[in-house]
């Protein structure tokens, strides 16, 4: 018996010396990026993956702290409930610093509350609904502000949609869709807002389900509407907006029919499920695309030479600005001190890509840019609309 | 406006039938709902994929192509429901009736997942095997990708009619239908003819899939899990294990759907609520469909 006490016992030592000789020699310091992975919103997530990644290379290569950065990936799957279990995770990693994430509103709003109570900093670089900042305004918030975003919200890009639908191109009687998520049927709602303050009609609104492949009931149903509408406006993802477009067109429903919808259905997998079809789509971005934008000029490059085989994807530049905004604030406060960095990130003064980024008391950036594109599937481009 | 509705409904009516029989073809011999026939849909799918992709001088365009693709992965579905027969039912046919329904569900787990990790996680496009145009009748505009999906549709259901009732097989097969033991009695081997049955089975599920594939212009790894529980409940509905209740209960599922869709405010958001709560009034007057006999308890 004691023999075998004496074995276990060496067993236990031998193994406790094996895990310090193995142990980090250097101090890691973890931005957990929490966006979809896999699934249909998978490109996406991977891109921004991509960008924070990029970011963080930069700099451990300029050696701007004493320690490693890593950016380590978690997979939410555009699912609200992995969302809040995949910041569980984060929360109960001690060397997480701060999040950037999450992709879709649907998991940003749970997932923020699930980091409240750490405290630990969510800078979002796609979440656009407003209730994802807006919600910690509100009297049962456990917590204190710490969710952020560099991108412009839902209301913003609603709204911008109305007016350009109304004024640009002289429509009167819009058909609304949406899928029922958090920010499609937001997004939606505030184009309603939009439209209907600038004289507009809409004519029906019908909700549609994510997953959800024949719409061409649905669609037959607004061709032969009474009221005639003179486009769509679409609040949803591309998946969903690409089947609408391509069963539009073999409805017949071409130009100037319109279809209008916002950046979750701006990306290239619109070409992937919609094909030619996605020819002429509507498609506002929030923010300016980082084509375009002569202080992102530097990143793009950069993107290109460390992912040559990688398609950009139109939100990596928000990513790269969110982890660089982190890092800057980590740097104010002295070292990886997750609620010093919450303090730090609300005094945020950041030139970068983006141009220069201030949060406003919500957590939300004060610049309200939206640009209107127009799908080009022979260049699979996004031209902008001027 | 009608007219093109009906359109709508003949076509997703059609895609529904297809994979119903599926379903109904193996409960008429083994009275075991095979699960996995979702994935067989999705795979057969993806099968034609990887035809136009790997040859895309052939299968990427003109009609024989698409008769070749539709061939090939019909053969390819056939073949893969008969392994799963072979390897996950039949070892456990004599055991209990849970078992292989048990089974076929891990199954259809494995196979989604293999595909999601081994093929892609995400949509792929599907290409347009022929040049798509849209044809005017009476105010309606119907696409030739719908004619083409009832074309091949009404002309595999009827093979299969032609093959059920007038080939000897297809004799043995309902012979089996009827008491599988008696059958054996009479010099048929159940087995093969069981094999057989998830052959003809699987081989329209892969048909249904590859026009689905083109019908949506993109797939995806979990493809297969709502059409396939759809066209479960049309077999059911329609009477399971009956032929031509399938392809009935097919067909009214799709119009359902798309009448609801159609005709109802905001009927998108209610379509399945719809479809499914006349299937229920259905099933409460009717319990075993509306084409499905009485059967005493098979002994």
């Amino acid at each position: 018996m004691i023999f075998r006490r004496a074995a276990v016992l060496a067993a236990f030592a031998a193994f406790a010396i094996l895990f310090t000789a193995c142990g980090p020699k250097e101090k890691v310091v973890k931005i957990a990026v929490a966006v979809p992975l896999t699934g249909d919103m998978g490109t996406e997530g991977q891109g921004l993956r991509r960008a924070v990644e990029l970011a963080v290379e930069e700099a451990n290569a300029a050696k701007r702290f004493p320690f490693k950065l890593v950016a380590a990936p978690y997979d939410d799957r555009a699912d609200p409930k992995e969302a809040v279990n995949v910041a569980n995770l984060i929360v109960s990693d001690a060397r997480v610093v701060a999040v950037v994430g999450h992709y879709n509103s649907g998991c940003a709003t749970p997932a923020a509350k699930v980091y409240a109570r750490a405290p630990i900093a969510m800078v979002s670089p796609a979440a656009t609904n407003p209730e994802v900042t807006a919600q910690q305004n509100s009297k049962d918030w456990m917590g204190p502000r710490m969710v952020f975003r560099v991108v412009p919200t839902d209301d913003v890009q609603g709204s911008y949609a109305a007016l350009f639908a109304a004024k640009k191109l002289g429509k009167k009687r819009m058909a609304l869709l949406h899928d029922k998520s958090p920010y499609g049927q937001g997004l939606a709602e505030e184009f309603k807002k939009g439209f209907l303050a600038q004289g507009g009609k809409i004519v029906s609104e019908d909700g549609i389900s994510v997953g959800d492949k024949d719409f061409k009931a649905l669609l037959t149903k607004l061709k032969s509407d009474s009221a005639k509408p003179e486009g769509v406006y679409f609040g949803g993802l591309y998946t969903e907006a690409g089947l609408l477009l391509k069963q539009m067109r073999e409805l017949g429903l071409k130009d100037p029919f319109a279809f209008i919808s916002g950046d979750g259905s701006m990306t290239f997998g619109l070409f992937d499920v919609a094909g030619d079809a996605a020819d002429g789509a509507y498609l506002s971005i929030v923010g300016v695309p980082a084509d375009e934008l002569p202080s992102a000029a530097k990143f793009v490059e950069a993107y290109k030479a460390r992912f040559p085989s990688d398609e950009r994807k139109p939100f990596d530049h928000f990513g790269y600005e969110a982890a660089n905004i982190i890092m800057a604030a980590m740097e104010r406060a002295g070292g990886p001190d997750r609620e010093k960095v919450i303090a730090e990130l609300k005094k945020t003064k950041h030139d970068g890509v983006l141009g220069t980024t201030v949060f406003d008391d919500k957590g939300d950036t004060t610049s309200k840019i939206v640009t209107m594109t127009r799908a080009v599937s022979k260049k699979r481009a996004f031209d902008t609309v001027r | 406006m009608l007219i093109q509705q009906l359109i709508n409904g003949l076509t997703l009516g059609a895609i529904y039938s297809l994979i119903a029989l599926g379903y109904t073809l193996v409960y008429g011999i083994l009275t075991m709902i095979n699960f996995a026939h979702s994935e067989v849909l999705m795979l057969g799918s993806f099968m034609a994929l990887g035809l136009a992709v790997a040859l895309p001088s052939i299968f990427g365009g003109g009609p024989i192509g698409l008769v070749g693709m539709f061939v090939l992965s019909m053969a390819g579905a056939g073949i893969i429901n008969v392994v799963i027969e072979r390897f996950a039912y039949r070892p456990l046919r004599h055991i209990s009736r849970l078992a292989p329904l048990i089974s076929a569900i891990g199954v259809s787990i494995i196979l989604q997942n293999g595909v999601f990790i081994w093929v892609s996680t995400q949509s792929l496009r599907f290409p347009e095997p022929v040049a798509i145009d849209q044809v005017n009748v009476m105010g309606a505009t119907i696409s030739t990708l719908q004619i083409i999906i009832l074309a091949a549709a009404l002309l595999l259901m009827a093979i299969l009619h032609f093959f059920v009732e007038h080939t000897k097989l297809g004799k043995a097969m309902r012979a089996c239908s009827d008491d599988i033991q008696t059958a054996g009695l009479m010099g048929i081997n159940p087995d093969y003819i069981i094999a057989l049955t998830f052959f003809v089975g699987g081989a329209l599920g892969g048909a249904a899939g590859v026009l689905y594939g083109m019908n949506y212009g993109s797939i995806k790894y979990n493809l297969g899990f709502l059409p396939g529980a759809k066209a479960f409940t049309a077999a059911v509905l329609g009477g399971i294990g009956n032929i031509r209740g399938a392809v009935l209960g097919g067909f009214i599922l799709g119009f359902l759907e798309v009448l609801a869709s159609g005709y109802i405010p905001n009927g998108a958001q209610w379509r399945d609520v719809i479809a499914f709560s006349v299937l229920i009034i259905v099933l409460l007057v009717r319990p075993s469909g509306i084409l499905g006999e009485k059967l005493a308890e098979k002994v």
